[in-house]
């Protein structure tokens, strides 16, 4: 609805620093704004960018009026008279007060036509297949904030007859997964949001601003995807101790990708064949099924934390991120990470500020080396590993 | 000098006129509690600085080890709860206390004991607060406190009760003082003065005192169910029991949009004194700077779901506080224009005071540029709760209100203090300080729109934060290079000031009323009420016009100025009550935190206080009644007097102030 020709405000964000280097280190920043790669953020982009500006204009018009005046008006000793006393100019200050006025009535016009148009529904229905059955899914995914990590819930048979009231006794979902959400691309994909403990907010600044999750509440958002792709994302509202540990990221897969993926999370856990993961399996059930679930094993029952949820971790390997999106579950050649894994199971407060004894994030579980390891076999069965582009992708250790 | 003979009546006798550290304490004069604010403010300032400089220590490189995250969230929560409560707003109240009765040509306040309480319940809230940190459980739950992250459950410690308590005390001290100064303003102005020969100065005091009275309020309540939510098992922000947490963001931001004009509006009242003097000329369009300050005060009430655009309270109220506050930007642009408008034509001399102020219409025009940018809802929902938010408010608070604030100390050092700030320290002073800001803050909208989160602790390599946050950090130590300037040339100045002769009586060709006492300040501000005829009285006593319609001097200074010599002016007594009274409210707040018997002395101060204040006599018993002379007071006070701290007693009159 904005002329492209009027899309340079970049430059004014360069002026509104003050300084001039933007572009050139904003290359690698994951999370940058003014890069939108989806459709909602590029409305959003298209609103802003002619306002940046705008403002970039009016900026460069003030600074310039003012060195002006500093340098004309300088007292320069030339003369002792005093400068002629103008008291106002009625003219001149009405026209600076119905000026701005109306050109802020024309960006409010703007600013509306966006702002309604992102808070709309546009969705359509998806064909997917759920345990060999085909459903036309209308796509809503419930996403939900706890300290601090972010879970995200699929119904395929829409949300209508789902009860969400109370977060923290959400009805069994198809598929549940936890920091990486993951969409089909070329549909816009509904949210709804909330939160089991304090307020988060779920932003992927390449798809859609931000939005709060506040407990108790749901609060509806959307994001869209154009391409497959990695969407970095980063909890914006503070959460406590460790709000800085609460990443996510949105990888977004063409329909048919997208339908592999429902396909092997809908399964519940294999069972493990070799020694040390069946050891791993059983120390699992005695120490981790208190809080985390393995379809298969335990499914559902509140877990013992103050958020009364852990995450379901049916399909570890298939995420490639953990402990709220902070460490890298593969190395860069596809191998599991496993010293970091390690010292998370031996004791996660120490990797990640908690309070554990809160029961608020992973206690520090007292397990034994061997134990460990064992646990590390058990979880390298969960689920498949994702693709090499996708373990590129994802890295956050960068 | 000026211990009599009274014979103390009990505990209710006043204290007399002593000198030292025990005037200071039971002072009811208006300018010594305005430096009383000033100074302990600029303590805290250092205070809060320091928090900053750790802050910015720890985001200087990625996965930074310097505070960890606990104690990063304590250091920005006091950061933040310093430089908002016991800084901006109590340097603000230093320059209203101290000038405000100048300005309009009266003795003192209308309430100068209430006075007295407003600041030693402001210092002893600041100092409850700040007791966190010696306790070792500082709040952390962000300045903004949003619940339920608040609640017990989440921030078991006692942080989050010294914020609810201390905030709960400094607040009786803001209501207290906006009362007593909206009486003062509307009803002890020299006579002739009608509300528009107002200074610009004072009117921004009288808005701001306005918006304190109704936004201190709603905070209160805030603070007051939080603490019966932490305190007493009560259920009003806990969602879990039904409560909607979002009701605490509206209390919050009801009282906090109003509080970022209380904080800024000080300062725009400051800078307005000072561009006309500086520029030689009046402020350019008095009305409507006046009436932009009060539709700023109307506006202000009006905007504050801006700071909750994200927060899910629907699509229909997101755009009404868009718009309504893409509409504030108005009258805030009218302002910069009209300083803008002020100093053209002018002949404009850089001094220090207007460095600071032209400082401000500069930076506080970046501020208020971004400020518009995330009106646009929108946009916001990419902005919000990143740096580009704290690059703008910084802009706003640090950029705007502080500078002002600055420009006001060195704009009337001489009228406190009898001696001018050493200029070149003052430039250094103000370069340091705008370089510094300008590479701290500067950068951070680069960050924000980059995507860097607020309230972070630390960040990961690889998100393109580095380089500019090393910058920001380093920007803030120049900032901090500024402050030592500005440290330095207090002590520098106050001791070239032993041994040259007294600063004249304008040293800058000032405008207004203030400017018609003696520097410093005599204890009794003026010998004879002045009769105002005209906006910037004094200047218009200096100056006229010849025939060609050419300003040309009328009158020296001297020989428009009081020469302070006044013996027979009637002084509000002293009084002990006030710091009793405000002593008792810290062990109260102690009382609800750990047991309710430290209560009990806590109360007993207040009511003893509130006891003592009610009998105390309103006039000294010894002294005479009536219109005499003042028996014990001002025999060695002569022109070139420079007001040591011990002239303050004097009689009272009939007529003496109730408060």
């Amino acid at each position: 609805m904005i002329p492209k020709s009027l899309r340079s405000g970049r430059l004014a964000a360069l002026l509104l620093g003050g300084l001039a280097v933007l572009t050139g280190c904003a290359s690698d920043a994951p999370l940058d704004t003014l890069e939108p790669q989806g459709p909602i953020a590029e409305t959003i982009d298209e609103l802003s960018d002619p306002v940046f500006l705008i403002a970039g204009i009016v900026f460069v018009i003030i600074f310039g009026a003012t060195a002006l005046i500093w340098w004309k008006f300088r007292d320069d000793h030339s003369t002792d008279e005093f400068p002629e006393q103008v008291h106002g100019h009625l003219r001149a200050e009405l026209g600076w007060t119905i000026g701005p006025a109306v050109l802020m009535a024309l960006i409010a016009v703007f600013t509306l036509l966006t702002h309604f148009d992102i808070n709309g529904e546009d969705r359509t229905d998806i064909v997917v297949s759920v345990d060999g059955e085909r459903t036309s899914w209308d796509p809503e995914v419930v996403v939900v904030g706890q300290q601090w990590w972010w879970e995200f819930r699929y119904y395929f048979d829409g949300l209508d007859g789902v009860d969400l009231s109370d977060p923290r006794h959400l009805p069994p979902a198809d598929i549940v997964t936890a920091n990486q959400l993951v969409i089909p691309t070329g549909s816009e994909i509904g949210l709804k949001l909330t939160s089991r403990d304090v307020i988060h907010s779920f932003w992927i600044p390449a798809l859609n601003g931000k939005r709060d999750a506040v407990p108790y509440r749901i609060s509806p958002w959307k994001i869209e995807a154009v391409t497959p792709g990695v969407y970095f994302g980063q909890c914006t509202e503070f959460c406590g101790l460790s709000h800085s540990r609460m990443r996510m990221q949105t990888v977004a897969m063409d329909p048919a990708d997208f339908q592999a993926w429902i396909d092997e999370q809908v399964q519940p856990a294999a069972e493990p064949t070799d020694a040390a993961a069946q050891r791993g399996r059983a120390v699992f059930e005695g120490q981790c099924t208190r809080c985390h679930v393995v379809n298969g094993i335990n499914d559902g029952g509140g877990a013992d934390l103050v958020a009364n949820a852990a995450p379901n971790l049916t399909h570890f390997m298939s995420r490639t991120t953990y402990a709220g999106g902070i460490f890298d579950l593969y190395q860069p050649d596809g191998s599991l990470s496993r010293p970091q894994l390690e010292a998370w199971l031996r004791n996660a407060p120490e990797e990640k500020p908690a309070y554990a004894e809160g029961r608020r994030g992973m206690p520090a579980m007292g397990l034994s080396e061997s134990q460990i390891d064992d646990v590390v076999a058990y979880l390298s069965t969960l689920g498949s590993s994702p693709t090499m582009e996708v373990i590129a992708a994802t890295e956050v250790d960068r | 000098m000026s211990e009599t003979t009274a014979s103390p009546i009990g505990v209710y006798t006043r204290p007399k006129g002593n000198t030292g550290w025990r005037d200071w304490i039971t002072t009811v004069d208006h300018k010594k509690i305005g430096i009383l604010y000033g100074a302990t403010a600029m303590l805290f300032f250092l205070i809060g600085g320091l928090e900053a400089l750790l802050i910015r220590l720890q985001l200087a490189t990625p996965d930074g080890t310097v505070l960890g995250a606990d104690t990063y969230n304590r250091v920005y929560t006091m950061h933040g709860v310093t430089m908002v409560f016991m800084v901006i707003m109590p340097l603000a109240a230093a320059f209203a206390n101290y000038l405000l009765p100048l300005q309009i040509g009266a003795r003192d306040v209308a309430f100068p004991r209430l006075n007295a309480l407003s600041y030693w319940v402001f210092l002893f809230g600041g100092l409850f607060l700040n007791m966190a940190w010696v306790f070792g459980d500082a709040p952390d739950g962000g300045w903004f406190a949003y619940a339920p992250n608040t609640g017990t459950i989440f921030s078991p410690g006692k942080g989050m009760d010294f914020y609810a308590l201390g905030l709960q005390i400094m607040g009786i001290a803001s209501l207290v003082s906006a009362m007593n100064l909206i009486v003062t303003v509307l009803n002890m102005r020299a006579p002739g003065m009608t509300l528009f020969k107002m200074p610009v100065f004072t009117w921004m005091i009288l808005v701001v005192q306005f918006l304190l009275l109704f936004a201190v309020p709603v905070i209160t309540v805030a603070l007051f169910l939080l603490m019966f939510d932490r305190n007493f098992g009560a259920n009003f922000f806990n969602p879990e029991m039904g409560a909607d947490p979002l009701l605490w963001q509206h209390l919050f931001w009801i009282f906090g949009h109003p509080e970022v004009y209380i904080l800024i509006l000080p300062s725009f009242g400051i800078i307005s004194e000072v561009i006309p003097t500086f520029s030689r000329k009046p402020i350019f369009g008095y009305p409507f700077m006046v009436f932009s300050g009060i539709a700023i005060g109307f506006m202000g009430w009006g905007v504050w779901a801006h700071h909750m655009f994200v927060s899910g309270i629907g699509p229909i109220s997101v755009a009404a506080f868009s718009v309504s506050t893409m509409f504030i930007a108005v009258p805030t642009g009218v302002k910069i224009l009209n300083w803008l408008a002020t100093m053209w034509g002018g002949k404009i001399r850089f001094n220090t005071p207007m460095l600071f102020a032209s400082g401000v219409v500069s930076m506080f025009t970046i501020g208020g540029l971004s400020g518009v940018t995330h009106s646009l809802a929108p946009a916001d929902t990419q902005q919000t709760d990143t740096y580009y938010i704290v690059a703008h408010f910084h802009y706003v608070i640090f950029g705007g209100a502080l500078l002002g604030i600055f420009a006001g100390f060195y704009f009337w050092w001489p009228k406190a203090f009898g001696h001018l700030l050493n200029e070149k320290l003052g430039k250094w002073n103000f370069w340091l300080m705008i370089v510094g800001f300008n590479m701290t803050f500067g950068p951070m909208h680069i960050l924000g729109l980059q995507g860097m989160s607020r309230r972070i602790d630390t960040y990961s390599p690889g998100f393109g934060f580095e380089f500019w946050n090393m910058f920001a950090t380093i920007g803030a130590f120049i900032i901090g290079l500024g402050v030592l300037a500005f440290l330095l040339n207090v002590w520098v100045s106050a001791r070239a000031a032993k041994h040259a002769p007294p600063v004249g009586l304008d040293p800058w060709d000032a405008r207004s009323l203030e400017w018609f006492t003696p520097n410093p300040t005599p204890v009794h501000n003026f010998d004879d009420d002045i009769q105002v005829e005209a906006l910037d009285e004094f200047w218009h006593r200096k100056y006229g016009q010849d025939e060609d319609g050419r300003v040309v001097r009328v009158a020296t200074a001297e020989e428009v100025c009081q020469d302070g010599s006044a013996t027979d002016t009637h002084l509000p007594s002293p009084s002990y009550w006030p710091i009793v009274l405000a002593a008792g409210l810290p062990f109260i707040g102690f009382g609800l935190m750990y047991s309710l018997w430290f209560c009990v002395p806590g109360g007993a101060l207040v009511l003893m206080a509130i006891y003592g204040w009610v009998f105390e006599p309103t006039d000294d018993p010894d002294g005479p009644h009536g219109h005499g002379h003042d028996d014990h007071g001002h025999d060695d006070q002569g022109p070139d007097d420079h007001g040591d701290a011990g002239e303050a007693a004097a009689e009272t009159a009939e007529e003496a102030p109730v408060g």
